[in-house]
This record gives structure tokens, C-alpha cells and sequence, in this order.
């Protein structure tokens, strides 16, 4: 206990003292909360604007970190998570379309309750809800992550890869849609994560002699490409949605007592449901927010108030998402091995940064491991304290036609990638991907495992490699080594569990409510 | 890469059949060229069965010999089947297993023949089980998106090729035009476009972006053109 206070007390030092002299030197100014903010508050806004998802903002923002310290930038990219799912609520309660796939849900009530003149109350148990699991999951985001670490220090490359390749797994059978299709998304990442030179040899891989291929495949040209350039060539084509916001002034934020009762136990409930399903990988913030509202249904004394403003209903999925959002970067910092999609960029932004993740980024670099989770919680104070109040401001960001909005993606994107590396070719290359995202979803293929593939794959070869090297080209020794051998058969169960046809309804069932 | 762009159905009955023709068609015409492709390099044998299995399914679909249940899963199958070839063709060359060391060349061939395998099953799944058809393919905003950004990638550094002894050029216009022009190119594929408020948001998106990139983040972009 002392132990994870000292760590969040190093993490809270990071994140307010490492300050840069402003003003003649004189006006300490704390970059670090800044970027928090920064990262909040763009992240609410993306959060509040359908159509531009969080994936596609990361991805979009990740070449104008690249120029800050690693630590700003990072906490800066988990802000734009979290405060997504602040701003997400905000869209599905007044216009009944959600801002984020992961407030889906939240609009069967919110937006039920904003008809009922309650819109205040609605806002302000979703803020309350958010803030609350925000602040359990950073407690268990730091409680987890020495633990954790420590075992996956313990693990050889055969573990790593085993672990890899659960983790994998799981995530395809998360997802939404065909399993079968999932694994060659991952199979299609892993291929495309091998053009350019061999790590042990040097020797050029699939580059097809072309220079520009030489040091691979840029990730930021894959993301950009198929999360942002694709997802706007598919709203084009979709017809333009009309966004009929509740116009009444909404008087009175603060819910009332019966209000704070009814949801406490939802909240709760929420957090510990959304904190679980956030450190499954492939879970993530989605799926949090459906399993707590149907959880919250199914418990209920009176079912059949939810949908006509139950404020439980917006109480559970809100509180589960951000607390899911949270713990889904468990995984990452303390195996190295991202959940979702949204990870997989952090991956990419820390790879970018120099910093190789996983379990020794916690021993090699305590200020970012410990500041990165400090500033999760600085930024859900930030965002409960700024949100409220600015509810009317967003509400007017809404007004902006997506005919305005997705040019300036466009352009912004465009200038993004190419100041990477001053490079029009990667513009090019991410055009491209931009054309291959629109594809696939046209085909019912999911991207994000691709992109998961895509990350884990120069880990997984290289974990790979040296295993067979040291068992001397023996490939059983994946499944002679204990622990390596239980992840591979949990892997495995996986599979076979989601092929089943009673399963797989299910699942079709869950993703299409 | 992604190969087997497939048109859209345009409806039900007799017009299926004219799509399964095209699609068909644009499956043959690829498979031929990876085995075309197959040919130059050597070592590959395995590689040439699969694209001409590729191209065979191809000609199948299109003279109509097999109904196509699901075209999402079929065509998609396909495309991967071809990524996985060529991306064994590509590898072929490299060095594999030497004693108990992976060379170069292992992991990429181990995982295309995984990508293959697959395909091929989503392949012959959607042969067999019943699926939606392929949404149709809007041109005007996703093409129009596309030829923005080629625009702005073509005119930040300027290009010059010389196709048969004729040389073509765009000059280097730097950041304030090229972004100017690519915010233009891409607003006209929404059907609502209004001139005057397009040409305002275009003005005021520049300079936002010269504002953040140039003056904030300090990138060294060229901002006007060389006169």
C-alpha cells in the first residue's frame, strides 16, 4: 500500500513539477498538466463530434507529438482516450447519436431523459459516473502494474510469443464480426509488419526493390490511412444524418438526491464490470458499455423502465467505458502487448519515442510508467471540473456541418504525415491505405486486428526466432515449456469456444443490439 | 495490395449475373499477372498453383459454372489468397531455416501460407453460405478525397516525370497553396458544397494549419512557392 502511494506520489511529481520557465524564466509552467488538459479537452471534442472516432484523433495527432518529450506525449494521447469517453455521452444524450462508438448505449436513456426535460441530471451522472471509475481504475492500474510486471519479467521468448499469440486471439474474438476473418486481418498485419529490412540479417524484405520500402512500412502511414482517410471516404458515402439537438436550455446540471441514489449502485457495478473487461484485450471501452447496461437490465427490480429514461442506464454504460478505457492500458505497460486498437497506437507512439514496451518500462523508465498513470487521474478531475460548464460550447461545436469538418481532417492529416519525414510518398502510402480500409470494410473486414497484428508483429518474429533458436529448432518446445503451454491451450479453447454455433449467435446477438 | 477491387452489384436476378462477369473478370485478369509475376522470379512453384488456382476461380465465376452465395466473402477470400502470393513470390528469394536458425525468409513464408490457407476457406465459404451483397461503390466523394491528397502530396515538394521522352511536372508550391488547393479538391466531393463559405473555411484552415505546424511546432516547411 505504502509502496503504490510512494508510486503515484513520483507519478503526481512527473506530471506537475516537470516544468518549463515561462516568462523571463520566472512563471513555472507545468507542461505536463498541460498536455493532460490538452489531451482531455481534444479529446472531448472528438468525443462530442460523430463521425471522427478516437483511433482516427490518435492517429491523426501522433506525428505533432512527436516533437514533445516522451512523457507529454503520451499523456497527452491517453487524455484523448479518456475524455472521449467523457464527450461521447454528451452527443447521446441531446442529439440521440452517439458521439463515440462507445455511448452507443447511452443514448436509449440519456437522450430518453433529455426529452424529459432532464438533460442536466443525465450530463452530470455521466460526468460523475466517468470521474468515479477513472479514479478506481488508475488505483488499479497502478496497484496491477508492479505485480504484473514482475511476472512478465519472468517470461523466455517462447512465453512472450505464447502470450503474443493469446492475446491475439482474444482480441479477434472480442471483436465484432467473423472470427475467421479476424485471424487473417491479424495474418494480414503480421505480413505487412515484414516488408523492409530483416532485423537479425538486414536483408530487404518485400520491398520490391522500391527505396521508400526499404525501412518498412511506416506505422503512422497504416493508421492514418485506414482509420482516418478511410473513415472519412466512408461517411461520404453515407447519407448525411440530420442532427436534431434538443433545444431546450438545459437548467439545473445537478441531479437530485434520489438521482445519487439510484445510481450509486450502477456506478459501482459499472466500474467493476468496465475495469474487468478493460484489461481482456480485444474488450476495450465497446464492449464495456453493452455488457454493463445489459447487466444493469437484467438486475433491475423493474426492466421495463430502462429505455424510457432509466438514469441507471446512463449511469452503468458510462461509468464502464471510462473505467475500460483505463485498465485497457494495463496490458500494454506491463506486458507490452496492446488490447485494442486504440493501444496499438500507443505502441506506435512509443515505438516512435524510442521506448520499447513492455515490462521494462516500469524498472528503465519509472517517471513515464508512474506519470502516465498519475496524469489518468489529473485528467479526470480536469475533465469532470471543465466539462459541465462547458456543455453549452460543445453543444455549439455540433452545429458545424461535417461538410466543413472533413476537408480540414483531410488537409490536416495530409500535412501530418508528411512532416513525419518530409516525405510526399508517404502521403501516398497512406492514400493508398486509405483506399485498402474502405475495402476491407466494404468486405466486412475488421481493420483494428490488422493494425494489432501490424504492432505486435517485429515482437512476435523476433520472440519467435530466438525460442526456436535456443530449443535448437524444435518447435514443441511452445508446448513442453508450462506456461507457454497453458497460454497457447487457453488460446486454443478460445478459438474452438467461439466457433461454436451457440456461441457464435451470441455474439452476433451482442454486437447487434 | 489490395487487389480485386470488385464492382458493386447493381441489383438481383439477371444483373447478378453480369456482376459476377466483371468481378469475375478482374479476378482472372489479377491472377494472370501474379503468375505472369511468378514466372520472372525463381522458386516458385507454389506460388504459381496458387495463382493459377486464383485465376481459374476467376473464369469459373464468371461464366456463371459456380453461384457465388456470399460476394463479400468470396472476393475478400480471393484478395487475401492473392496478397499471400504475392507476398510469396516477393519472398521467395530470401534465404530460409538454416540449421536451427530462421532465416530472413521463414517467418514471412511461414505466415503467407497461414494467409493463404485462410483465404481460401473464407473463399470457399462464401461459395457456400448465404451473405449480403457488395455495398455499391460511390466515385464523387471518395474519389474526390483521394485526388486531394494526391494533390497535396504532388505539389508540397513538386514532382517531375519523364514518360516517354515528355516531360511532366507539377513545380513546388510549398504549404500555404498545397493545402489551399487540397481542402478545395476534397470539399467538392460533399453534394452540399457552397462556394463562398468553402472558399472561406479553406482560407481560414490554412492558416491555422501554417499557425500550428510552422509557428507552434516550428516544422521547416516552404510556404509559398519558388518564384
Amino acid at each position: 500500500m505504502t509502496e503504490l502511494l510512494s508510486h503515484l506520489g513520483q507519478g503526481m511529481g512527473v506530471v506537475f513539477f516537470h516544468s518549463v520557465y515561462w516568462l523571463f524564466g520566472v512563471i513555472p509552467l507545468p507542461l505536463n498538466v498541460l498536455y493532460c488538459l490538452l489531451g482531455a479537452l481534444v479529446g472531448t471534442l472528438v468525443g462530442v463530434l460523430p463521425g471522427i472516432g478516437t483511433v482516427a484523433t490518435i492517429a491523426m495527432l501522433l506525428p505533432i507529438t512527436f516533437g514533445l518529450a516522451p512523457v507529454g506525449a503520451l499523456i497527452m494521447l491517453a487524455g484523448i482516450y479518456y475524455g472521449a469517453q467523457y464527450g461521447g455521452s454528451t452527443t447521446s444524450v441531446l442529439v440521440n447519436i452517439p458521439g463515440e462508438a462507445t455511448s452507443v448505449i447511452t443514448c436509449l436513456d440519456g437522450h430518453q431523459m433529455a426529452r424529459q426535460g432532464r438533460a442536466g441530471p443525465a450530463l452530470s451522472i455521466a460526468a460523475i459516473g466517468s470521474f468515479f471509475a477513472g479514479c478506481v481504475s488508475t488505483v488499479l492500474v497502478a496497484a496491477l502494474g508492479a505485480p504484473l510486471t514482475s511476472l512478465a519479467l519472468l517470461f523466455g521468448p517462447a512465453e512472450y510469443f505464447s502470450l503474443m499469440v493469446l492475446g491475439l486471439i482474444f482480441a479477434v474474438v472480442l471483436a465484432k464480426g467473423s472470427v475467421l476473418k479476424a485471424v487473417a486481418m491479424v495474418l494480414t498485419g503480421l505480413l505487412l509488419s515484414m516488408v523492409g529490412s530483416d532485423l537479425e540479417t538486414g536483408a530487404g524484405r518485400m520491398t520490391f526493390d522500391i527505396a521508400e520500402l526499404a525501412d518498412g512500412i511506416g506505422f503512422a502511414n497504416i493508421a492514418m490511412g485506414v482509420f482516418g482517410f478511410a473513415e472519412i471516404i466512408r461517411n461520404l458515402e453515407l447519407p448525411a444524418e440530420s442532427r436534431d439537438i434538443v433545444q431546450a436550455k438545459i437548467t439545473g446540471l445537478m441531479p437530485t438526491r434520489k438521482d445519487l441514489i439510484d445510481s450509486a449502485g450502477a456506478i459501482v457495478r459499472g466500474t467493476a464490470l468496465g475495469s474487468l473487461l478493460g484489461i481482456l484485450p480485444g474488450g476495450g471501452a465497446v464492449i464495456a458499455s453493452f455488457a454493463a447496461y445489459t447487466f444493469e437490465k437484467k438486475i433491475s427490480k423493474d426492466p421495463s423502465r430502462f429505455g424510457r429514461g432509466a438514469i441507471e442506464g446512463v449511469a452503468a454504460p458510462e461509468s464502464a467505458n471510462n473505467a475500460a478505457a483505463q485498465t485497457s492500458f494495463i496490458p500494454l505497460l506491463t506486458l507490452g502487448i496492446p488490447p485494442n486498437a486504440v493501444m496499438a497506437l500507443m505502441v506506435g507512439a512509443m515505438t516512435i519515442h524510442g521506448i520499447v514496451p513492455g515490462p521494462q518500462v516500469m524498472t528503465k523508465q519509472p517517471e513515464l510508467f508512474w506519470g502516465m498513470i498519475s496524469s489518468m487521474w489529473i485528467g479526470n478531475l480536469m475533465l469532470v471540473v471543465i466539462n459541465l460548464p462547458l456543455v453549452g460550447v460543445w453543444v455549439s461545436l455540433l452545429r458545424v456541418p461535417y461538410r466543413l469538418l472533413y476537408p480540414s481532417i483531410i488537409v490536416f492529416c495530409c500535412i501530418g504525415i508528411y512532416s513525419i519525414n518530409n516525405s510526399p510518398t508517404d502521403v501516398l502510402i497512406s492514400a493508398l491505405f486509405g483506399l485498402i480500409g474502405f475495402w476491407l470494410v466494404k468486405h466486412d473486414f475488421e481493420p483494428a486486428p490488422m493494425l494489432l497484428g501490424f504492432v505486435l508483429g517485429p515482437l512476435m518474429e523476433e520472440n519467435l526466432r530466438r525460442a526456436m533458436l535456443i530449443a535448437r529448432g524444435d518447435a514443441s518446445v511452445f508446448m513442453t515449456r508450462p506456461i507457454s503451454a497453458v497460454l497457447l491451450q487457453i488460446a486454443f479453447a478460445l478459438l474452438l469456444v467461439a466457433a461454436t454455433p451457440k456461441i457464435r449467435e451470441r455474439r452476433e446477438v451482442i454486437f447487434v443490439e | 495490395m489490395s487487389q480485386g477491387t470488385t464492382p458493386s452489384p447493381t441489383g438481383t436476378g439477371f444483373r447478378l449475373h453480369t456482376y459476377n462477369l466483371i468481378g469475375g473478370a478482374i479476378v482472372v485478369v489479377l491472377g494472370l499477372a501474379l503468375l505472369g509475376y511468378a514466372f520472372l522470379v525463381p522458386n516458385t512453384t507454389i506460388p504459381k498453383l496458387l495463382a493459377a488456382a486464383v485465376a481459374l476461380s476467376g473464369i469459373v465465376v464468371a461464366v456463371g459454372v459456380l453461384p457465388v452465395q456470399s460476394p463479400r466473402d468470396f472476393y475478400g477470400g480471393l484478395a487475401l489468397v492473392m496478397l499471400a502470393t504475392l507476398a510469396l513470390i516477393a519472398s521467395a528469394e530470401l534465404p530460409g531455416q538454416r540449421g536451427f536458425a530462421f532465416g530472413p525468409g521463414t517467418a514471412p513464408r511461414l505466415f503467407s501460407f497461414l494467409l493463404a490457407a485462410l483465404g481460401a476457406t473464407i473463399t470457399v465459404g462464401g461459395v457456400f453460405t448465404e451473405g449480403p451483397p457488395i455495398e455499391k461503390y460511390k466515385i464523387r466523394g471518395p474519389g474526390l478525397v483521394i485526388v486531394g491528397i494526391l494533390a497535396f502530396a504532388a505539389t508540397i515538394r513538386g514532382v517531375s516525370v519523364t514518360l516517354f521522352g515528355i516531360h511532366l511536372g507539377l513545380p513546388q508550391l510549398g504549404l500555404v497553396p498545397a493545402t489551399f488547393l487540397a481542402f478545395m479538391i476534397a470539399i467538392l466531393g460533399s453534394t452540399e458544397m457552397r462556394w463562398i463559405e468553402s472558399l472561406i473555411a479553406a482560407s481560414a484552415m490554412t492558416l491555422f494549419c501554417v499557425l500550428l505546424f510552422v509557428h507552434l511546432l516550428g516544422l521547416p516547411f516552404q510556404l509559398w512557392p519558388n518564384f
